[in-house]
Formats: C-alpha cells, structure tokens, sequence
C-alpha cells in the first residue's frame, strides 16, 4: 500500500515540478499518437465516404475487411510491421525499425480501421433523400462530403476518439516496432511497463497518471467539440 | 412562335436493374409555368422529376435553357439554377437561417446581399421569427417552410416540388398551399410539382402531365386534363367511377349522343360516331327535387333518377342513383344533402352538361 501512495507523491512531484524526462515522454506519446490520428482521418474519412456512397465490385468485401480490421490485436500489427520495416525485409532499405516513424506507422494500421468503419457507419446512416437534397441544393461533391461530416459530427467525433483512445493507451505493437529505447522511442505506455518490470512502482504511476491526465484532456476537449451545438438539438 | 421551353427532356428513359422505370418522349416545361406531374403512386413521377434535375442518369436527351445537359458539369449547372424540395424537408444540423443560407453559400453569395435574401425568403415563408431555432424544434409545417424558403433564396429559374405536402396535417397543408398559391403568382418562377394528389394539381397547376406506368397518358393545360380526359385511366383518376356504354350517333340537330343500352340518351361533347363509353364526374351532376326549370342552355340532360344510397366522403356525400338500368353518382355537400332531405328510394332530377358527359372510344383505357 506504501508503495501505491508513494508512486502517486511521486507521479505529482514529477508533473509539478516540471520533470523533464517524464513530460519528455509524455510529448512524444502525444506527437505519434496525434500523428497516428491525422493521417488516418485523413485517409479514412474520404475512404469511408467512398466506401459508403458510391457502388463497386468488391465493396462488401470492403466492408467486411474494414470491420475485421478494428478487431486486429495491435500486437499482430506490429509483428506484421516488424516484418516488413525488419533489416531483410521488403521495406528495411528504408531504415526506419526503431523509429518513430515506424511507431507511427504502427498506430495508423490500428487507428485507420476505427475510423474507416465507425465513419462508414454513420454516413450509412444518412440516408439517400438527404444526399439528393443536398444535390439538388447545388452541392458539388466535395461540398456535399462536407456537409455531410457536418452531418455525421457527433457518431465522427466517436470516431476520433475512439481512434484516439485505442492508439494513445496501446502498448504492444509500439514495443516492438520503436523498441523501448530511452530518450528516442520510450512513450508512456511502454515506459509504464518497463519501470513495472523493474519494480519501479513510483516511476510506473507517474507516467500512469500522465497518461490518464492526457487521455481524458483530450477526450474531454473533444467532446466539448463533439457536443458544440447539439444542446437544443 | 411558340417560346423555347426552359427545360426540355426528349426520350427520355430511366432504366434501373434492367426494368425501364421511366420512358418518356417528350416533356417541356415553360418558363413561368406551374406544372404538375400527376398520377398514381409508383407513375414514376419522382423519377422523371429526378431524371429532369439531374439526380437521376437517364437515356435521352435534356435540355436546360436550349442546352444540352450531359455531363457532370452541366448536372451541377442545371441544379446550380434549379431548387428541389421534397416530402421530407432534409434540414442540416443546424438554424433554420443557417438553413436557408445554405444554397444561396453554395453559390457564392456572402455578405449584405446573403442577408437580404435570406430575410426576404424567410419573411415569403413568414419564418422570420423562427430563424434562430434549430432544425429539431421545428413541426413538420415549419421544417417544410424551411425546406420552402431555402429552394426560393437562390432565385431559381426552377423549382422542382416532390410531394410536398405529403406528410403535412390538412390545416398546415391548407395554409401552406394558400401561401405557395400567392407566392408562384408573385414570382415568375417555372414550377414542376409532383403529386398524387388531384385538389393539389387543382389549386397550382397552369398545365398538368398524367403519368401511369413510367408513361406520360396525357398531358394539357389543367382544364383540357381536368375536363376531357384522354382515357379511361385518366378519368377514374380524377374520381370518374361510374361508366356507361353505348353508342354515339349525331342527331338531326347537329347534337352529340350517346344511346345507351335500354335506349336513354344522354347529350354529350364533341365525340366520334359509333361503340363508346362516358363517365361523369359525380361533381357535375346537379340534384333537384323538380323539373329544374332555371338551368342555362348548357344543361342539357335532365334525368329522372331514384336515390338508392348515400355514402360520406369527407365534408361531401355521394349519392349513388338508379337510371333505368344505369347507375350514377352525385356529389352533394352535407347541407344540400340535408336541404334536398335525401333518402334511398327518392325520386330526384339529375341535372347534366353536355360537356361533363365525357365520350372516349371504346376500349381506350381499361374500361371496356
């Protein structure tokens, strides 16, 4: 029990008194994580809208693989992207295995299906009627995707949080593809589990409770942005 | 000369799963006109509206302005000119102003000039007051209006209407109505309106095509349609149910009859010689106790009848009588019903223009 209290005087001493390790740490999980979530929003979202409106051969198989996808244990991603980024694999002339960018790489995998599928469904959702009427308004076709995010901002926004909340808090496929290495690719979550593994309790809770702080901060700023203008409906 | 139309479809076929939906060879639409696209449900109506906004591919030919309408671009320049609104009022997620701006933002229209038409289509569909509100506060009537006062911000040379009133309340309908009435006579606006509905097409319509079957079965001005419809389908459409079967001679007076089976004669319109059939509208068949003694020159058939029932429809009654062998039907309001003291077994005199008698050849249509 001591050693619980101990790690949480410890976690605030640490974010209090400006800790630069550990706000270090904290930064870079954010930049992966909110690198991860802007290149999958911006291929998922114009994904999904394709896949949700418009007919080809092969979409319900997209479908199926898109809803597949959000269930893939980041771990297997990871092991494929290890695979692939490894020294004698097809892309190791790109050097990037222990990277950050290969972490991002990562999280963009385990991210995009999340957004792909929950936008998916949410454009599904708005029905054809509204899609001719904003036509029939004289909406080309970008202006009606816009409109219809517009549409769709509450269900989008879960997306993205969604999206955010699976890449901020996983652990395994970041493990193997950055590699833990101090200072260069240590992020929160795998810095939670190395100091725990070391019996360094009070360091563990510290970077738990900086990633719980971040983690609701931006769900929470996000919601206000989902919320925005839904009061009176 | 005749004026070019505004808008012009030729041939033109809506084809969908390998079933054709639509194909129709020719519709025009006039610059300023009201036109009603009437029929029953699943005419095709919605799809030839469709098809004519360019929200539907169609085969065939479209002409907007005297132009060609066959790509992508000219699809969006056609609905960049045009507004639709349809049975359901499809509001953003936001203001009934943010609403209303929509289109007129779509065209690029920003500033002094965005608020002058916004404000002057809100006050044409009397929403002002509601313009801060939200689409989820709003009625039906209300989103309706929205939806009304959104497709009229853009100054359309077109404004395509699918059923609008379809999903309204009599009264909201009825104000709705009234006030679209005033607003087509102020503007110079052309108007396609789809309907199933015959006192809508009645109220708005300057000219009316009847479609059946993804087919155009006649198309006029709403008089010619209304009056002399060109077949059978059309006639029981427009609430023609009982028929009559004969034959059309000429009388020596230069008058049109038609002998029916059983030998009565009925002074009709203008029809050819020989096998047909007549309808009349239970609307144009006057009831009196007596000999009307006071009708003009154009009534020309007075028939001895016998009442054999009275069913309400609505505010109305209809009396279904006995003719000899023949039956028709008369429309009265309640209060002439009650006035008249109409009961089943009741002598009454029938009273008929010969232009109500309406003549189409036999087997034209899917009466005999």
């Amino acid at each position: 029990m001591q050693f619980i209290l101990q790690g949480l005087y410890q976690a605030f001493r640490l974010l209090f008194t400006g800790d630069s390790a550990t706000y270090e740490i904290a930064l870079r999980s954010l930049e992966v994580s909110v690198a991860a979530l802007a290149v999958s929003l911006v291929v998922g979202v114009p994904a999904a809208a394709v896949i949700a409106l418009t007919r080809f051969p092969g979409r319900r198989r997209a479908v199926a693989i898109v809803n597949t996808g959000m269930g893939v244990p980041p771990v297997v991603v990871g092991l494929v992207v290890a695979l692939f980024l490894w020294r004698s694999g097809p892309l190791g002339s790109l050097n990037l295995m222990y990277t950050l960018q290969a972490m991002i790489i990562a999280q963009v995998l385990i991210a995009l299906p999340i957004v792909v599928g929950l936008s998916l469904a949410a454009l599904q959702q708005v029905g054809r009627g509204f899609r001719l009427q904003m036509m029939a308004l004289g909406a080309g076709r970008w202006k009606m995707f816009l409109m219809l995010l517009r549409e769709i901002k509450v269900p989008l926004m879960a997306a993205v949080m969604a999206a955010f909340g699976g890449v901020i808090s996983e652990v395994g496929a970041v493990l193997m593809v950055g590699g833990n290495i101090v200072g260069q690719t240590q992020v929160l979550t795998t810095g939670i589990v190395t100091y725990t593994s070391m019996g360094l309790f009070a360091s563990a809770v510290a970077l738990a409770v900086v990633l719980m702080i971040l983690s609701f901060s931006t769900n929470y700023a996000m919601t206000l942005i989902q919320q925005y203008g839904t009061k009176s409906a | 000369m005749v004026p070019e139309p505004l808008l012009e479809g030729r041939e033109l076929r809506v084809v969908r799963d390998g079933a054709t939906l639509v194909h129709v060879e020719r519709f025009a639409l006039a610059a300023g006109e009201v036109h009603v696209l009437l029929g029953p449900n699943g005419a095709g109506k919605t799809t030839l509206m469709r098809a004519l906004n360019g929200l539907e591919s169609a085969e065939g030919e479209l002409l907007f302005e005297g132009r060609p309408v066959r790509s992508n671009r000219d699809r969006l320049r056609l609905r960049r000119h045009t507004a639709a609104v349809f049975q359901q009022a499809y509001l953003l997620a936001t203001t009934v102003r943010a609403n209303v701006e929509s289109g007129l933002r779509l065209r690029g229209v920003r500033g002094q000039e965005l608020k002058r038409r916004t404000d002057q289509a809100l006050e044409m569909l009397s929403i002002s007051h509601l313009a801060a509100r939200r689409r989820k506060g709003l009625s039906g009537g209300e989103s309706q209006r929205v939806s009304i006062a959104r497709a009229f911000a853009v100054d359309p040379a077109v404004v395509f209407l699918d059923e609008p009133m379809a999903s309204l309340d009599p009264p909201t309908r009825r104000a709705l109505l009234a006030d679209l009435e005033l607003i087509f006579r102020r503007l110079s606006t052309a108007v396609l309106w789809v309907t199933h509905d015959t006192e809508e097409a009645l109220a708005v319509a300057d000219r009316v095509t009847f479609l059946a079957d993804g087919r155009v079965v006649q198309e006029g001005s709403t008089t010619e349609v209304f009056n002399h419809p060109a077949s059978a389908v059309v006639a029981e459409y427009l609430g023609a149910d009982v028929w009559l079967e004969g034959d059309v001679v000429f009388g020596a007076d230069g008058d049109t009859r038609l002998v029916l089976a059983g030998g009565q004669v009925l002074v009709c319109a203008e029809a050819e010689a020989g096998p047909a059939v007549a309808c009349i509208h239970p609307g144009d068949v006057l009831l009196f106790l007596a000999p009307p003694q006071t009708l003009g020159a154009s009534v020309r058939n007075v028939l001895e009848v016998t009442v054999r029932s009275l069913r309400p429809s609505g505010q109305a009654v209809i009396v279904t009588l006995d003719w000899g062998e023949h039956r028709l039907e008369a429309l009265l309001t309640r209060a002439a019903c009650e006035e008249l003291s109409l009961e089943p077994g009741h002598a009454v005199y029938a009273a008929v223009k010969a232009t109500a008698v309406q003549v189409l050849p036999r087997g034209a249509g899917r009466r005999p």
